[in-house]
């Protein structure tokens, strides 16, 4: 590539908007022929917005800005038609069926025919074919979920070349690989290169990116910070996370002035497996502990490990317990089931309102008493009465908006549906929240309500786990934080010492700073 | 909207009231069974009620159909009803009971489950109504007043008889080898048949001039739930697999009605062995052309215009006031009574007589000629 | 809308009713005055309303337990084959051991939740799928009825009967009527006042708007009056008969499985677990044994059910119980339950089966076969839940859909929201 090749697409000034949230603004992009295009930025920058754009996805007419590939402009309606302008977009989850073998899979929607009838001979030789570009060697008939996730996502790529692919996007492509396969996929890429095909690459792993790509776009915001040639700027990896991160931090944090007491929640040497994986560690000899009235936070890129670790000390909700034990107060508890976990005062507030947080066809008073009937209920008959008025105290100090507490939970905005959570949970009571990405989907007004709401219990003696994707909050929010790497814990930085580029160095566990 | 609203609020005000207004009608009264119908008579017009099972053999539809005609024709207000074909028993103990509510001075029931329709019988004849059972006797209940139908016992013997003349037809020399059919156990008529068939072929068994190949000799390993052709079919399969693999042939076979013979000559033929002699009953069409072609062997003539038109003047004389006509009291025990009974005789029909005995029936009689 | 809604909650039953079930009680009343006309009066005499309750009252104690069923998420196939099968052993026991029929019904009850808790073990603890589990029931149950019965019919006891084909004794002085049922009809009307005043009570201590007392008063009246017509119908019955003891005990079923379903810890982890499992039991909810029990529930009714057929029918037969389980599905779904879970209430399913159970009686009244009874229980079915749907697809008010808005539970007007992927993101949710 020389710096000089022509351009294959530009995207000008897209701005995309969802209800309530600007997703981007503004945001510019220009990909060279034959060049690896890196984009980076936290959860939440844009990324997978911005791709989902280019690929019809969000198609042409609900976002502004215009899109020129290839010397035209060009207006997607849907993914087929960006498919047909050769360009194939690689998602983290793989769209591979199962049951069916790699031939069926590699021309899934656009067999070869013959007569009405599948010509499988074609098939086959084409599928040989595919699978030496992508240097992928195993019988074609072999099923999909017998070959590992590595090659799955060669699959995948090959699939692509299938089409006829001008333009390769691949989201997270190493998320879930090895070393050993990230190594393939990267030199892959390279190949992919010397042959003229470009390929947009979205990652969180920048030793990856400062290795392999030509050009990196930071987005942060939903707006476009810079774009950075990474051979002439001399870029290296805290170049790019000073450019992911370098906002400056704004007041939107109630105040507060901590009154921490002494340790009363302690977890040792907590260990889980995945649930459908042998090998897999979620959780790696995790300890840590949380202090009354403190605020922890848990810092990690998706996929680290967090809400595993949440979740499998919630009553083991997640995957296979090993090893690993609980002090609360200075004694070991049990916390083999949910049930257990409420007893002993835990509360696990879910990343997933919609689809484990919330029965959504239930009212908002039956959702908030929901993880603890037994307060409300006398000989196990619920008392209305009781239900009604807790509901209503609780609409009240958490200022959920909506004319009755009768009204289906479906109805309310994502704060308010978070609001409605946060009550369920702490009408039980406990002495340790556990919020997961307590702010995920909601405006910046009910966030701030929400800190408040946080910072509130912790001033009564409860501590409270933040898990959140997003570093500013963490930083503005908690008395201390842990990182989190591939299920270990990375670190345990107090407040004073927090900053996005230590953080997100411990994170992506850069501890020794390559010096190019 | 609120129109909608509110004129279904006005519809339930209206139900109630109009409910409040017919309230007052008590029809509070004694109970009228042991002063039926019988002895007085009823209006000419009344309604008779027939329930009849569910249309699973030509002969019920062709029953019905007659019924229809017949008793209009005598002036009658006809309500009948065919059981569902998947809820059979509850179905027809609703109809009876609707029959009930609707008046009927007499209800005829071709009982689906004989013995289960006890407590709609009582409910009929307490509200005055005469039962008669057609066909199929009900049983352990005491309020039966009729029961009419061909001497069913008689066909059994017919059907014995014409198994042993067929196969001695097609192999003057015994021993023949047979195997035996009954129908649905929940069919009274079942063992009448059965036992009937039974005191022809016994003698000859317990001789070894024919021999049971499968050795099940025993009702409840013959027996055809429901009727089904298909049970039959699939009992005949397993049969010819396990008691007659490689030469072993078959002489002939005991089948209590037609759909189940024709069902046991298709399990035969699809497992290539030569026709034996079948028997069967009821008359159909398929099963008399079956005969005019040479493949079953014999049927039974049951005449069911006979058997409605008996029913019918039944029904007749009970409107007069008159006692109908019986030719039994003694043979039908329900299990709570004996039930005075009309039996007509049935007729064997094979090659030889067809034309003969179809002569009334226009559709049959074009069969034979 | 607002006082439409009011008028509607008001006269309804407040939060506990829903316009789902409004809709279908005047569908009910239409039907009844439908067939009331066209059958000459013939519909509401004592004697057909006396047969309808004990033709469908096992009908519709298998709805209870099939709403149950259904709203967590699951489905029972084989109820009929269950109630057969306990039919079958329960008439054998009888018969040949002499069992006295008290215990009869007493080992009904039992075989019902051993093999509820059989169906129950796979579908909580092994997690077969419950369609498949009460599929094998139906073969298991069906096979073990013919087995156990050689596809014979036994008769059971006279004293047995009574559950099935049995009445209200005649006691005390002619009235002209039923005294029993005279007592049960005031029994009910000071029940149904007196739920009225905990309602108003109960509103009072929410500090919500209390209906105006000439609202309650019409409510009272139209109540009443159904009662005091229904108690004179059916005490006024021939002599001998009057209130069918299998409607009393369907009366009984229906109070407490309403009232376990709406009011207790129970009832609201049913509901819970069919609207989101994995929600459920990350508020503690302990699935399986809600899975558990409520299988196995499901097995005890369908067994008191069998019992209660082969009571009226006098004799257990091969053919009892066959497709049971279609009308008690379809009676729980034109009573307004969702597919999905989690939505439905016991008194919907009873009025969507009475719905049935009217149209089968009023059709076969009017001399309708049997055939063309089938053809349009089947319309019925398509024609109540496809116009929810359509309602609710449409996303405009209709009469269910927006009457149904402020009331829990039964809320069509909420259909879970498709995972679109840009309904109600932020950038943290689309970003990678």
């Amino acid at each position: 590539m020389t710096p000089t090749a022509p351009t294959l697409l530009e995207m000008r000034s897209i701005t995309k908007t969802f209800p309530g949230v600007t997703a981007l603004a503004d945001v510019s992009l220009v990909v060279r022929e034959g060049e690896i295009h890196a984009i980076c930025g936290e959860n939440g920058a844009g990324k997978s917005t911005l791709m989902k754009v280019l690929s019809g996805v969000h198609p042409h007419g609900s976002y502004t800005g215009d899109i020129v590939y290839r010397g035209e402009q060009v207006r997607f309606h849907d993914i087929r038609a960006s498919e047909q302008a050769g360009i194939a977009i690689i998602h983290q989850e793989l769209a591979l069926v199962p049951g069916m073998s790699i031939t069926e899979n590699l021309f899934l929607g656009n067999e070869p025919r013959r007569r009405g009838a599948i010509d499988w001979k074609t098939a086959q030789r084409r599928a040989l074919e595919l699978m030496a570009r992508v240097g992928l060697r195993e019988d074609p008939d072999t099923l999909i979920k017998d070959i590992g996730v590595g090659k799955q996502q060669l699959v995948e790529i090959a699939k692509a070349f299938a089409k006829d692919v001008k333009l390769l996007i691949l989201d997270e492509p190493t998320a879930a690989l090895n070393e050993h396969d990230s190594q393939h996929l990267l030199d892959l890429l390279r190949g992919f290169r010397e042959r003229g095909i470009t390929s947009i690459i979205i990652s969180h792993k920048l030793n990856e990116i400062e290795a392999v790509a030509d050009t990196i776009t930071i987005l942060r915001d939903g707006r476009t910070i810079e774009s950075l040639d990474v051979r002439a700027d001399g870029v290296n990896e805290d170049r790019i996370v000073r450019g992911m991160v370098g906002r400056e931090l704004d007041s939107r944090f109630p105040d507060r002035t901590p009154d921490i007491g002494e340790i009363f929640f302690e977890v040792r040497d907590w260990t889980v497996r995945h649930p459908s994986s042998d090998e897999r560690m979620v959780c790696k000899g995790s300890t840590f502990h949380v202090r009354r009235g403190e605020i922890v936070g848990f810092a990690g890129l998706m996929g680290a490990g967090r809400t595993e670790l949440a979740m499998s000390l919630f009553g083991r909700s997640y995957g296979t317990w090993l090893s690993g034990r609980v002090f609360k107060d200075g004694e070991e508890v049990r916390l083999k089931t949910v049930s257990d976990a409420i007893r002993h005062g835990l509360a696990y507030v879910s990343e997933d309102r919609k689809s484990i947080g919330l029965n959504l066809l239930d009212d908002i008073k039956t959702s908030m008493v929901a993880a603890k009937l037994s307060k409300i209920a006398r000989r196990r008959v619920i008392d209305p009465v009781r239900e009604h008025r807790i509901a209503e105290e609780y609409r009240q100090s958490l200022r959920i908006k909506t004319p009755s507490v009768d009204e289906g939970v479906v109805k309310l905005s994502g704060g308010n549906q978070q609001k409605v959570v946060l009550a369920k949970w702490m009408f039980t009571d406990p002495d340790l929240l556990i919020l997961d990405e307590p702010t995920r989907g909601i405006d910046v007004g009910a966030k701030f309500e929400i800190y408040g709401i946080i910072q509130r219990l912790v001033a009564q003696g409860k501590g409270v786990v933040v898990i959140s994707s997003e570093l500013p909050e963490l930083i503005g929010l908690c008395d201390r934080i842990y990182t989190v790497f591939e299920g270990t814990i990375t670190g345990d930085v107090a407040r004073g010492d927090a900053d996005p580029e230590l953080l997100m160095k411990q994170m992506t566990a850069t501890k020794k700073s390559p010096t190019p | 909207m609120r129109t909608l609203v509110i004129r279904s609020i006005a519809a339930v005000g209206a139900a109630a009231l109009l409910t409040l207004g017919t309230a007052c009608s008590n029809e509070r009264e004694g109970s009228t069974g042991s002063d039926s119908a019988e002895g007085k008579g009823f209006a000419k017009d009344s309604l008779i009620g027939v329930a009849l099972p569910a249309k699973t053999s030509e002969n019920w539809v062709l029953a019905g159909d007659l019924f229809t005609d017949g008793l209009k024709d005598s002036g009658f207000k006809a309500d009948v009803q065919y059981a569902g074909a998947s809820t059979t028993v509850a179905d027809q103990q609703a109809q009876i009971s609707s029959m009930v509510t609707k008046g009927a001075k007499v209800i005829v029931i071709g009982a689906t489950d004989a013995s289960q329709l006890a407590t709609q019988v009582k409910q009929a004849k307490d509200e005055g109504a005469t039962v008669i059972a057609y066909d199929r006797l009900i049983t352990n209940t005491p309020d039966v007043d009729y029961y009419i139908a061909f001497d069913n016992f008689k066909v059994g013997q017919l059907q014995g008889q014409a198994l042993i003349d067929g196969m001695k037809a097609k192999k003057p020399k015994g021993p023949w080898t047979i195997e035996l059919f009954s129908g649905s156990p929940d069919d009274n008529n079942s063992k009448v048949f059965f036992d009937g068939a039974m005191e022809v072929l016994k003698p000859l068994i317990d001789k070894g001039d024919i021999v049971v190949g499968s050795g099940q000799t025993d009702i409840k390993q013959t027996a055809t739930q429901g009727w089904k052709a298909e049970n039959a079919q699939q009992r005949m399969d397993s049969l010819l697999t396990s008691a007659y693999g490689g030469k072993k042939t078959l002489d002939g076979v005991l089948s209590p009605n037609d759909t189940l013979a024709r069902a046991i000559l298709t399990s035969v033929k699809g497992a290539g062995k030569p026709v034996p002699v079948v028997t069967g009953q009821d008359s159909e069409v398929e099963s008399v052309k079956s005969i005019m072609a040479g493949e079953q062997y014999s049927t039974i003539n049951k005449d069911t215009r006979k058997l409605v038109a008996e029913t019918v003047n039944m029904v007749k004389a009970l409107q007069k006031g008159d006692k109908p006509t019986i030719n039994d009291t003694k043979s039908y025990d329900n299990g709570k009574k004996v039930v005075p009974s009309f039996l007509l005789p049935p007729v064997i029909v094979t090659k030889e007589n067809a034309a003969e005995a179809y002569a009334n029936d226009p559709k049959l009689a074009a069969l034979t000629k | 809308m607002s006082r439409i809604t009011d008028l509607q909650k008001n006269l309804f039953g407040g939060t506990t009713s829903n316009a789902r079930q409004f809709g279908m009680i005047s569908t009910l009343v239409a039907i009844v005055l439908l067939f009331q006309i066209w059958t000459d009066g013939l519909t509401l005499t004592s004697g057909n309303l006396i047969a309808v309750v004990s033709q469908y009252s096992y009908i519709l104690i298998l709805a209870i337990g099939m709403l149950m069923v259904i709203v967590a998420g699951h489905i029972d196939l084989s109820v009929g084959s269950v109630a057969a099968f306990t039919g079958i052993v329960v008439a054998k026991a009888m018969q040949e051991y002499d069992l006295p029929w008290p215990l009869g019904i007493a080992l009904g009850l039992l075989v019902g939740a051993a093999i509820g808790a059989w169906q129950g073990f796979w579908v909580a603890y092994i997690g077969v799928p419950a369609f498949i589990v009460t599929l094998a029931g139906m073969l298991l149950f069906r096979g073990g009825n013919q087995y156990i019965g050689n596809a014979d019919t036994v008769p059971v006891p006279e004293g047995f009967r009574k559950i099935g084909a049995g009445f209200l004794p005649e006691v005390g002085p002619d009235t002209g009527y039923n005294n029993l049922t005279l007592l049960l009809g005031v029994a009910a009307c000071a029940g149904v006042l007196w739920r009225e005043w905990q309602a108003r009570q109960t509103r009072r201590e929410m500090k919500a708007d209390l209906a105006p007392l000439w609202v309650t008063g019409i409510r009272l009246a139209v109540m009443f009056g159904v009662i005091v017509f229904a108690t004179l119908r059916f005490a006024g019955g021939r002599i001998g008969t009057s209130l069918p003891i299998s409607g009393i005990i369907l009366i009984v079923l229906v109070l407490a499985y309403s009232h376990y379903t709406r009011n207790t810890i129970g009832g609201r982890h049913i509901y819970a677990v069919g609207g989101n499992a994995r929600a459920a039991e990350l508020s503690g909810v302990k699935l399986k044994r809600v899975n558990f029990l409520v299988m196995m529930n499901m097995s005890v009714l369908a067994a008191l059910a069998g019992m209660i057929f082969v009571a009226r029918s006098s004799a257990s037969g091969p053919q009892d119980g066959l497709s049971w389980e279609l009308d008690a599905i379809a009676a729980v779904f034109i009573g307004g339950a969702a597919v999905s879970g989690g939505l439905g209430t016991v008194s919907g399913s009873i009025v969507g089966g009475l719905v049935m159970a009217l149209l089968n009686n009023g059709l076969q009244l009017e001399g309708v076969g049997s055939d063309m009874v089938q053809i349009i229980k089947g319309l019925v079915l398509l024609l109540a839940v496809a116009f929810d749907v359509y309602n609710k697809s449409q996303g405009r008010f209709s009469v269910i859909g927006a009457l149904t808005r402020p009331f829990r539970r039964d809320d069509p007007a909420a259909p879970a929201p498709p995972a679109a992927p840009n309904s109600d993101v932020d950038k943290a949710g689309v970003a990678g």
